[in-house]
């Protein structure tokens, strides 16, 4: 992990820009603060740390609450360490320093962040040697090698397939759905009692709505993992079959058939 | 058919590290030494004979593996099993559990300052650590240990093979509370994280075990 640091023109003193993401936790944040200014662990000044990790921590992103939490975390541990250390504390009082506990978990951490170095470089290593379990190479077969071949005539024809209206201007507006995939399900099986298969298309063709659509998209992923129909597509961006299974899980097409292009559309 | 040829034949059969004991159990005319002693010279031939594969000490056992100048060859090949690559989250973890084990859940936070269900849960899935008991106290929670397979895994022969935390590079070390063996300490460590923050763990503590 990289944890260079850029330290900020003297215009603002003290301040370092640190990118929060690079860090494994808080823990790693203070460390890694503490370690580049050359500050002596068992003496560590609260004050100025705890405003360093505060500025450290103003760029979190509040939509990881679980991340953010543990930061937080530690710098409310931190301000408390600060409060603690501004309290006159009698001489002879054998309380502990307030900043001790704080002060073995970094150090602990510390250890454990060079020992993860040691195992990465023993994994490393053991990577090196190889055991039995080795298979003669087998060719494979290079489907993903082979370049997707869309023209812009495709892309433009399955662009005119997409039909839907111009979205109505609506204020944030809060409704039930409109159309329930039950709904969608039960349209679908209707029309496939009485063919083998029909057009995704064909399905739409009474409703104007976009949630329409996805609905009765839904539905159909939905009845194809219930095993009672198959999804055929010959290529990307063309027209989506609805195969009927039957029974006895085979369908009435078997189900590697290849919808040709003639099919297709 | 001579003791060393016998051991060979079981070593070379074997995909994954075998003890002395275990290939004792070849013969029953075999010993444990008797293997050990093959085990050696066998060693010792391949050492001497300048060949691909050495005979290694690896997790508790032995295997045969071959030299790692010649892991360019064999990574060519898609179908040789290669260990994954742990991310640093879980080495870090994985780091935490070798030095304290038997530990819980909670003591890995402690050290880390971060949440790691979800690293143990993957941890345990590559077999690289298991549930080795339950701690006393509340809610019982289950404790943590390494495998066999993760001394396999970074090509230890034992536990001993971790780093010491005194051959570690860092100032001060002397003060640091890390014990390879006593478990007393580690114990003392968990009830040290208790006293902390004893609400917020034993919550949270509490939900996870409700999750899984």
């Amino acid at each position: 992990m990289d944890l260079t640091v850029t330290e900020r023109a003297p215009e603002r003193e003290g301040f370092l820009l640190v990118d929060i993401d690079r860090f494994q936790g808080p823990l790693d944040l203070l460390l890694h603060l503490i370690r580049t200014q050359d500050i002596d662990v068992f003496d560590i000044p609260v004050a100025k740390i705890t405003d360093q990790f505060l500025k450290a921590i103003k760029g979190l992103d509040a939509e990881d609450l679980d991340v953010a939490g543990e930061f937080l975390e530690m710098a409310a541990t931190l301000i408390r360490i600060k409060a603690q250390m501004l309290l006159p504390r009698p001489a002879e009082d054998d309380e502990e320093d307030p900043r001790a506990e704080l002060v073995r978990r970094l150090l602990e951490y510390e250890l454990i962040r060079e020992v993860t170095l040691r195992l990465r470089a023993a994994e490393a290593d053991r990577g090196r040697r190889f055991g039995k379990g080795y298979v003669p190479a087998r060719p494979k077969q290079a489907v993903l090698d082979v370049p997707l071949e869309t023209t812009w005539d495709e892309v433009f024809a399955a662009a005119l397939l997409v039909v839907m209206p111009p979205p109505r201007r609506v204020d944030h507006r809060i409704t039930a759905r409109p159309v329930s995939m039950e709904e969608k399900a039960v349209l679908i099986m209707a029309q496939l009692k009485n063919s083998a298969r029909i057009r995704f298309s064909e399905l739409l063709e009474d409703f104007k709505e976009r949630s329409h659509g996805v609905m009765t998209f839904l539905a159909g992923l939905e009845l194809t993992r219930r095993r009672v129909l198959f999804l055929r597509q010959s290529r990307p961006f063309t027209e989506l079959w609805l195969y009927r299974r039957d029974d006895d899980g085979e369908g009435a097409v078997p189900p590697d058939h290849v919808v040709s292009e003639g099919d297709a559309e | 058919m001579n003791v060393q040829q016998i051991v060979e034949a079981v070593l070379f059969a074997s995909d994954a590290p075998l003890t002395a004991d275990e290939i004792a159990r070849a013969d029953e005319t075999l010993d444990e030494e008797q293997v050990e002693d093959a085990i050696r010279q066998l060693r010792a031939e391949y050492d001497d004979g300048a060949r691909s594969f050495q005979l290694v000490e690896l997790a508790e056992g032995h295997q045969i593996l071959t030299r790692p100048e010649f892991a360019p060859y064999l990574e060519r090949f898609d179908n040789v099993p290669r260990p994954a690559r742990l991310s640093g989250p879980a080495l870090e973890t994985l780091a935490i559990i070798a030095y304290r084990q038997p530990l819980g859940r909670l003591e890995m936070e402690y050290v880390r300052g971060v949440g790691v269900s979800g690293v143990v849960r993957t941890l345990q899935e590559r077999n690289l650590i298991d549930v080795v008991g339950r701690a006393e106290g509340l809610g019982r929670p289950l404790l943590y240990g390494t495998t066999q397979h993760f001394l396999d895994h970074f090509g230890f022969r034992s536990l001993e093979d971790l780093p010491r935390p005194e051959e570690l590079p860092i100032l001060l070390r002397e003060r640091i509370p890390l014990g390879l063996d006593d478990d007393v300490e580690a114990a003392e460590h968990e009830a040290e994280g208790f006293v902390a923050e004893p609400e917020d763990d034993l919550e949270a503590e509490g939900v996870e075990e409700l999750e899984s």
